[in-house]
């Protein structure tokens, strides 16, 4: 596949979708949260809301040039990472410029916007905002092993690093998703993804009460703004590989919003039972619960 | 031709001349010793080029005119006139190095000096044994005599035990000559080996035990030789020197030579067992010493054990045999008594006083090249004596012999260069402090210490004359290299602009006989060398030292990429070795780095070495190619040794411990070379050794799976011991050593993206390695601190310096899209093709762990919290940013277009996996490459990247617009607004949790373990020490107790 103009237009409107969505579920989630404790909740335009009043506030201040940097490096890293994977399973207008790379660019892609907020972060002086990035590092390591490992073991099962035929193979009945034929691998992956969305038991990186929310502390108005979008697509984005190696993909949309949906519950639910993890813990977890079935999933496929 | 005779009539004539003098007629009697020394060299050299240029034949000499046994029979060969030549010129160099004292004693002593000359050339000559005991018996008087000289009390008591060590070999000698004679009827040495073996049986085999261990005991074998050490430690270093380099190094060995040829080859095994022991033992012993002379004669010890193991030997070395044994015997001989010469110019005697020297170039030169020859270095004749000894022993399958000759030469090699590590770095005592100078400088003992240096030098090129190998002097990069001695005068700036020219020059000349893969090892040595000699510049004065060492590194480093046989091979590995060690000994405080240095790299050598020798099975032209076609039951072994060999310099893991700290204590330029740079010659090394030896078994397990085991190992402990360093430069030496892993485990993969990955790493880790060193070093510089805790929010006063940091912590990380990512995703490629999985894993986790130190790195010093007193830094030198920006260009270009450098290698290799698959390689067409798994469009990642980072970039500078930086302590934290950098800047310590997570793993094992090692070695050096007690009585037990034991053990009769 190569590169023609039309995929622009595409491209954004992909992305409209996917903001449009990921505002309404941030939201729906918030709700359901509250009223599993009893409480109203927030409207579900509420994130609209935020974000528009974020985007109109203007600053004067900045701690220097990588702390000004830091949103754009956070949110270039999930609108590339959507642009990196193709959303919609055999729809020419919907696989964005996965051309440009594979499965192994989007997951090393996921760091760039990391590395940038964290740097970003850095420089504000905050020293909230380094015992943040300290932890998250700390516990992204171990979070991403099963991860990697899944993804091997299903690159050797499926034979390819290309996302759309890792798809393509799942097509043809439930039966044939990664799920069913590989479930080692799918259970490694999602309890690294439970290590990656923010929420209970891996949230200490924000840890709202002790360092108030973490590396991002000292940012504010449109900056924030910036950030807030990507914690729109950046989880979806995410899902978007997961559902697509794990679960036969989406051949169109509604199907992609109820899967990415329920892949987010699955950490929501986690979320709300299971108290904060400290890092070192999240890390005996991941090393002692997910790894191992990783490497059986290596091992068996 | 002057005959023989008149060395001994000249010297006996002259010492009886000197008596008649009057004691008042000094300089009379002084020139008539000299010129008697002369003469006697004279005729000695006149013989030598009779034999050596004209070819002559060995000349015998009946004194009274008839045949043996009724005329005493003396013989000149070729051998003999070497000997008598080394033996009269040292004596004629110590004459003229104690001429004060010669002086102060008047015309007796230069007597005695000249009788004691005579007397080794007697012992030299003679084919006699009882004529042999005379000469012996005049040797030990007149060293009796000469000990004398010394102004040191002990030397009187060291006189003492000497002779009664003498009466104890003499009554041996006498024995046995009688008994000699009764059996066999002749005292002619060739008349006795010519008689039947049978006649050697019973009493006569006991007679030659007597006269052999009593001619072997005036080689002061371990452990009967506590009073020559009493003696090397006491006497006047110019007759040490004699002691050594004349009696023991080559009268007495001679004489042991000979003597076998009574016992023949029965005895040869007890020769050799016993200089094997010396040899080891004498150089374990010398660990634990501190005496400067004691040490030496500790090695001499060991040396003249050495020559016997090679005497015992040469029932097998045949042709060989002079070349091996003239080539240890006269590099011992100039190194120990120069080195002996030199000591006499220093006042004091614990080896570390021998610091005064720094300041003094020549004298470390000297120095340098005497413990070269010591330790076998090239170019020296030691070293192409070794060279040839290994390969023989391998190829007759001595190797326990093998073994303990490399263990003894690398102990010997860590005391000598402990000691250079004294000279270079320890502090001096000022002069002021001490009531004597500490370093008397007399023009005529310099011009002894530098005629010795000179002929070192001259013997190295003869020796690479007289050997079947090439003459290393013709390697035009040596040459280069050692022609930056001559130019030490010169300021740096313009030593290094010839050194970058020179680099360039010959890269561009050589440049069409490469093969793609030498291209880019070739490109790497040479221009990279070259980029990071910019930073040199910032240095200022005449950097004395550091362009010959480097040089000489960038030299070995050359001549390995183009090396053909293992000799090459190994002389260039040798060469880069040696001038590496300089340049990391240059650092502050690297003493003790640079030592673990050169042992591990000497051991790794060695192990080549003996890797290359066991293949080779005698062949004296071993090529590389021909590693292929080693049989079945050497060849793992072969590939073993090697593959550790070539895994020191890599600094795998369990070999790693001498990395972190030579790599962070080298000076600023030094750190990005060794780093960057060096440690891709084991990479080299590694890829040479699979390419022609590819998969092997031992005991049915595969040897590149565990490869694949340590470099995946190598890469997660070193990632993550690289997490927990509070030392900038320490971090970055751990990074290397997972980097290095990474790469090792790419070439263990086998297969073609295997190697692929490996050389992108190759040429990764030099761009972005010297890049990070040259800006971490910067930083130092500036700060004067490597502590990154101390440092913080320098981003604002070093902006070059951040922008290298951040583009190298990109590149490192292998987030795309800079070139980093290309590795990663050719390794996930790699590793589909491979049937190994367990393995990977550690690599998985390695590459997030990375983000950790990495990100460590840019905040602790760039960001954060600036320090009060770093308000006013200024950026690193414009010299240090320069390369680094290159650096930046170059990673970026390496990252949009890696096909330019990579295509061709990638056609290169294809032919070496043909079976593995059909196409294992990448596709390379269009701006796509695609492997049989995936795909990657480096131009298109970056377009997007760029464009939508660009958008939201001027989209944010729209709306903020208005934004100004605010002062550093703008923020509120814990209630309050901090104004004390240190206590708001969050970096010490940084990653506590997960040290109490993953510490565990990094728990020192592998340090404990060699700490363990060489402790074990100091006690055990410390206790056999005590042995020597110093009582003559002792020593004369222990030499009947050694008597006794050699007895025992070679009980056959």
């Amino acid at each position: 596949m190569q590169f023609e103009w039309i995929q622009i237009p595409y491209a954004l409107l992909t992305l409209f979708i996917i903001i449009n969505f990921g505002l309404l579920m941030n939201a729906f989630v918030a709700k359901i949260g509250a009223r599993v404790g009893r409480r109203v909740g927030i409207p579900i335009y509420q994130n609209y809301i935020d974000l528009i009043k974020n985007y109109g506030l203007r600053s004067s201040i900045t701690h220097g040039v990588m702390f000004y940097l830091a949103p754009v490096f956070r949110l270039t890293g999930g609108v590339g990472l959507i642009m990196f994977v193709p959303t919609i399973y055999g729809s020419v207008m919907f696989s964005n410029f996965s051309f440009a790379g594979d499965l192994i660019l989007a997951l090393y892609f996921i760091f760039f916007g990391t590395l940038g907020m964290a740097l970003g972060a850095g420089e504000s002086g905050h020293p909230h905002a380094a015992i943040g990035v300290s932890r998250g590092l700390s516990q992204v390591t171990m979070a991403e092993l099963p991860l990697a490992l899944a993804v091997f073991s299903i690159a050797l099962q499926y034979n390819t690093l290309s996302v759309t035929e890792i798809v393509a193979a799942q097509q043809g009945g439930v039966l044939n998703w990664t799920l069913f034929t590989n479930p080692l691998a799918v259970a490694a992956a999602m309890l690294s993804f439970l290590g990656s969305v923010m929420r209970p038991p891996f949230d200490v990186v924000l840890a709202p009460q002790e360092i108030p929310i973490g590396p991002p502390t000292e940012y504010h108005s449109s900056y924030l703004a910036l950030m807030q979008t990507n914690r729109v697509i950046y989880p979806v984005a995410k899902m978007v590989i997961f559902m697509n190696l794990f679960f036969g993909g989406a051949d169109n949309w509604p199907v992609f919003f109820l899967k990415i949906f329920l892949i987010y519950m699955f950490a929501v639910f986690i979320g709300v039972v299971f108290p904060r993890f400290r890092v070192e813990q999240s890390i005996r977890w991941f090393l002692i619960w997910a790894v191992p079935i990783g490497i059986l999933a290596v091992l068996v496929v | 031709m002057v005959n023989v005779i008149f060395i001994i009539v000249i010297g006996l004539g002259a010492a009886f001349l000197l008596g008649l003098l009057r004691e008042k007629w000094r300089n009379t009697a002084y020139a008539l010793t000299l010129g008697s020394l002369l003469a006697m060299a004279w005729i000695a050299a006149r013989w030598l080029l009779f034999f050596a240029v004209d070819g002559g034949a060995t000349f015998e000499i009946f004194t009274a005119g008839t045949a043996p046994p009724f005329a005493i029979n003396l013989r000149m060969g070729i051998t003999e006139s070497v000997l008598l030549l080394l033996v009269i010129l040292s004596g004629l160099l110590s004459a003229i190095y104690m001429s004060k004292s010669l002086y102060r004693l008047g015309g007796r002593a230069m007597s005695v000096l000249l009788v004691f000359i005579m007397a080794l050339c007697g012992i030299i000559l003679t084919r006699d044994i009882f004529n042999l005991f005379v000469f012996f018996e005049l040797a030990v008087i007149a060293t009796a005599g000469l000990l004398l000289i010394s102004e040191n009390k002990q030397a009187l008591s060291a006189g003492f035990k000497y002779l009664i060590i003498s009466q104890l070999v003499s009554v041996f000698l006498l024995i046995g000559i009688i008994f000699t004679y009764h059996v066999s009827g002749t005292l002619n040495i060739d008349g006795i080996a010519g008689l039947s073996l049978d006649m050697m049986k019973g009493i006569g085999s006991l007679a030659f035990f007597f006269m052999l261990m009593a001619i072997l005991t005036e080689a002061k074998p371990f452990p009967a030789n506590g009073w020559a050490l009493d003696i090397y430690e006491s006497a006047h270093p110019a007759f040490s020197a004699l002691f050594s380099a004349a009696m023991a190094g080559s009268a007495a060995v001679y004489a042991v030579d000979k003597l076998l040829l009574i016992g023949g080859q029965q005895w040869l095994p007890v020769v050799t067992a016993i200089g094997l022991l010396s040899f080891v033992a004498a150089n374990l012993l010398a660990l634990s010493q501190t005496h400067d002379r004691r040490t030496l004669g500790y090695s001499s010890v060991g040396q003249v054990g050495l020559i016997l193991a090679i005497i015992g030997q040469r029932d097998i070395l045949g042709d060989s045999y002079l070349f091996i044994a003239g080539g240890i015997l006269i590099s011992h001989a100039v190194a120990k008594a120069g080195l002996y010469w030199i000591s006499g110019l220093i006042n004091q005697r614990h080896l570390t006083d021998w610091a005064v020297l720094r300041g003094h170039p020549l004298l470390i030169l000297a120095f340098v090249s005497f413990i070269a020859m010591l330790s076998g270095l090239p170019p020296f004749p030691s070293f192409y004596a070794k060279w040839e000894l290994v390969m023989i022993l391998a190829s007759e399958n001595r190797l326990w012999i093998l073994a303990f000759v490399l263990i003894g030469s690398l102990l010997e090699a860590s005391y000598l260069f402990r000691w250079f590590g004294y000279i270079i770095k320890r502090e001096r005592v000022q002069e002021e402090e001490s009531e004597s100078p500490l370093l008397s400088l007399a023009s005529h003992k310099l011009l002894v210490i530098f005629s010795a240096l000179a002929i070192s030098w001259g013997l190295a090129y003869l020796w690479g004359e007289l050997s079947a190998h090439d003459n290393l002097f013709y390697a035009l990069p040596l040459l280069f290299a050692l022609s930056f001695l001559l130019l030490e005068w010169l300021p740096a700036w313009v030593k290094n602009t010839l050194a970058i020219a020179g680099m360039v020059y010959y890269f561009v000349m050589s440049y069409s006989l490469y093969d793609p893969l030498q291209i880019i090892f070739a490109a790497i040595f040479l221009l990279g060398g070259a980029v990071i000699l910019l930073a040199s510049y910032h240095v200022h004065g005449r950097r004395m030292g550091f362009y010959p060492s480097a040089m000489l590194m960038f030299a070995g480093l050359t001549l390995l990429v183009v090396a053909e046989d293992s000799f090459q091979f190994f002389a260039a590995w040798e060469f880069l070795t040696i001038g590496s060690y300089f340049m990391i000994l240059r650092g502050k405080h690297s003493e003790p780095h640079a030592l673990s240095y050169i042992i591990f790299s000497l051991g790794g050598a060695f192990l080549i070495l003996a890797g290359f020798a066991l293949a080779a099975q005698g062949v004296t032209l071993f090529t590389l190619e021909s590693l292929a076609h080693v049989a079945a039951p050497i060849a793992p072994w072969v590939f073993l040794l090697l593959a550790i060999g070539f895994m020191t310099k890599t600094a795998a893991i369990g070999l790693h411990i001498w990395l972190p700290g030579a790599h962070a204590e080298a000076e600023t330029d030094v750190s990005p070379m060794v780093s960057g740079i060096l440690l891709k010659a084991g990479l080299f090394g590694i890829m040479m050794l699979l390419m022609n030896m590819g998969k092997q078994q031992l005991y049915g397990i595969e040897l590149t799976f565990i490869m694949l085991w340590i470099g995946a190992l190598s890469a997660f402990l070193g990632n993550l011991m690289a997490v927990f360093q509070e030392d900038a430069k320490r971090l970055l030496a751990y990074s290397s050593i997972g980097q290095m892993g990474y790469a090792l485990f790419g070439l263990a993969l086998m297969n073609q993206l295997g190697w692929l990955m490996a050389l992108m790493f190759v040429i990764n880790h030099y761009i972005y390695k010297s890049m990070l060193f040259l800006s971490v070093g910067g930083v130092a510089k500036r700060t004067g601190t490597r502590e990154m805790y101390k440092m913080g929010g320098l981003i604002a006063m070093m902006p070059f310096s951040f922008i290298a940091v951040l583009i190298g912590i990109i590149a490192v990380s292998g987030v795309p899209p800079l070139s980093g990512f290309g590795g990663r995703w050719v390794f996930y490629n790699a590793i589909l093709s491979s049937e190994y999985r367990l393995p990977m894993m550690l690599i998985f986790i390695s590459g997030p762990i990375a983000f950790l130190y990495l990100f460590r790195l840019i905040h602790t010093i760039f960001l954060g919290q600036l320090k009060d007193e770093h308000r006013q830094i200024k950026e690193a030198p414009f010299w240090i940013i320069l390369p680094q920006m290159i650096y930046v260009a170059a990673l970026m270009v390496f990252a949009v277009v890696p096909g330019l450098v990579l295509r061709k290698v990638d056609a290169y290799l294809s032919p070496f996996f043909a079976e593995t698959a059909a196409k294992s390689g990448l596709n390379w067409e269009g701006l796509t490459i695609t492997s049989n798994y995936g795909y990657w469009s480096p131009i298109p990642i970056m377009v997007i990247i760029a464009i939508i980072f660009g958008l939201l970039f001027v989209w944010l500078l729209f709306v903020n617009r208005k934004a100004q930086k605010v002062k550093q302590f703008n923020i509120v934290y814990s209630a309050e607004r901090p104004f004390r950098p240190e206590t708001t800047h969050f970096a010490w310590n940084f990653f506590a949790p997960y040290r109490k997570a993953m510490g565990f793993l990094i728990q020192p094992f592998v340090t404990r373990f060699w700490e363990t090692l060489t402790d074990f070695l100091h006690t055990v050096a410390d206790l056999f020490r005590r042995f020597y007690t110093g009582n003559g009585q002792t020593y004369a037990i222990q030499l009947l107790a050694f008597v006794v034991i050699v007895y025992l053990f070679r009980v056959e009769f």
